[in-house]
């Protein structure tokens, strides 16, 4: 079978969600997923470690050019846009912030939405900006598969509706579904 | 806007044909980027900017300048910084000298973060220290040592971390006062690094990956962090050739946190967690 892949971003209101996600996904869950999402400035580190506790998949921060692998989940590095690369590499990128954001799911979005096309899911969440809304735009202009997670299920809905709003979303999900979703992608 | 891929290979071979600047082993996405914020600060069209590249020099400088990314910090991931602190600098104690390049050094906030550490140990007046950057803009910036305050406060914590607490000894705690180094002044909304810290750097404007060799003497230290993310694979393994040719024998290179060197060079150095050393030849 194809290789998928699944980016996920996420903000304020998100952290729970992701978790369950994790602590969902089997251990043999063949795609590679990419978590993009927004934290405390000063929650540097530890991020990875607290994800880690309830996955059965490995969870890392990707170094620049790094090759990505299948069954693997990567986490956006604190302070660093995560971009990819033809030759499926990771890339990383200090430039400014966007949207005051810094990974920016708009720019790890679009990245993964002009090399994966329609392999890509991507998934947003809960959160409190407009990250993310150009993102899926193009993950949806380039043949991807869009996903929000149910506004009203979302402790802060800005983020999802901001999506919604702009482009055409093709799945409105509960958690529940989303992680049946991603589940059926094997 | 978008701009095809094409395109952007003209640009890369107008610039480099026309001006001298070689941005082909760039990494495509963030350079894509660069550019359409170029073309959006600069009202221009990407068929505009290939035109212009051509003739207009100073222009071409004021673009680099654009392309290129300067974001530092002082004592940007404290961890690398501790990794300095307790296992490089130690093994340097006895050097008579002790030779530091900052390539791609930015603004300066790492140039200072290492002074202060230097002196701190002690070692502030064997270390010779020269800086690189190819924006004449940022090096002016790093001569002032003047930094924006706000929005900055990181910068206090993380010297907190570095220089006044200890990782490995929580009952540790060194009370530096940073007016030792710094002098902050909120009205002015300025951070100020101190005066005698300011003559101890060489600068020099220079392109990293023209690979001059610039330097007489070989380096004890290497920082290069955050430079390479921008270099696609090709380049960057020769960015390590260079490096490596510019250690000393088991000379230090410090790379950005999330950072490493892949392929074939890795050979020619030997890992240690947050830094390499120049293998033995």
């Amino acid at each position: 079978m194809a290789k998928k892949y699944v980016i996920i971003g996420g903000s304020a209101g998100s952290f729970q969600s992701i978790t369950e996600i994790l602590s969902e996904l089997p251990k043999n869950y063949e795609q590679s997923v990419f978590l993009c999402l927004h934290r405390l400035k000063h929650v540097r580190t530890g991020f990875v470690e607290a994800l880690s506790i309830k996955s059965k998949l490995s969870i890392s921060e990707p170094v620049d050019k790094e090759y990505l692998r299948q069954g693997q989940v990567y986490l956006a590095p604190a302070n660093y846009h995560m971009y990819f690369e033809l030759g499926n590499l990771f890339s990383l990128s200090t430039e400014t912030a966007v949207n005051h954001s810094r990974p920016s799911i708009d720019l790890s979005f679009e990245s993964a939405a002009y090399l994966f096309k329609d392999k890509l899911t991507a998934v947003l969440l809960s959160g409190a900006n407009r990250d993310g809304a150009y993102g899926m735009k193009m993950v949806n202009q380039y043949g991807g598969t869009t996903i929000i997670q149910d506004p009203e299920e979302c402790q802060v809905k800005t983020m999802t509706t901001a999506a919604a709003a702009i482009t055409k979303i093709d799945h409105i999900l509960t958690l529940k579904e989303i992680i049946n979703h991603l589940k059926k992608l094997q | 806007m978008e701009i095809s891929d094409e395109k952007i290979q003209e640009l890369i071979k107008t610039l480099k044909s026309s001006a001298d600047y070689d941005f082909g082993g760039y990494s495509s996405k963030s350079f894509k980027r660069r550019i359409l914020k170029v073309l959006e600060t600069q009202s221009l069209d990407i068929d505009e900017l290939i035109k212009r590249v051509q003739y207009d020099f100073i222009f071409v400088e004021e673009i680099v300048k654009d392309i290129t990314v300067n974001t530092t910090e002082l004592f940007r991931n404290p961890k690398s910084w501790h990794a300095i602190k307790y296992r490089i600098l130690p093994k340097l104690i006895n050097n008579k000298t002790i030779n530091i390049w900052h390539a791609g050094c930015s603004t300066g906030q790492e140039i200072y973060s290492m002074l202060i550490l230097l002196n701190e140990l002690k070692m502030l007046h064997k270390a010779r220290i020269y800086a690189s950057d190819i924006n004449q803009d940022v090096i002016n910036i790093a001569k002032s040592g003047r930094y924006v305050y706000r929005f900055n406060i990181e910068y206090l914590e993380n010297f907190d971390k570095v220089i006044r607490q200890n990782p490995f000894n929580f009952e540790e705690y060194k009370n530096v006062p940073y007016a030792k180094y710094l002098t902050i002044d909120k009205i002015e909304d300025t951070i100020t690094v101190n005066d005698f810290l300011k003559n101890k750097v060489t600068y020099i404007k220079q392109n990293l990956v023209k690979k001059e060799p610039l330097f007489k003497t070989k380096f004890d230290i290497i920082f290069c962090r955050n430079v390479l993310i921008y270099f696609k694979p090709e380049l960057q393994s020769q960015m390590y050739g260079y490096f490596y040719e510019n250690l000393k024998n088991s000379g230090f290179l410090v790379l950005g946190y999330h950072e490493s060197i892949l392929g074939a060079q890795a050979q020619k150095f030997n890992r240690k967690g947050l830094y390499y050393t120049k293998k033995l030849v």
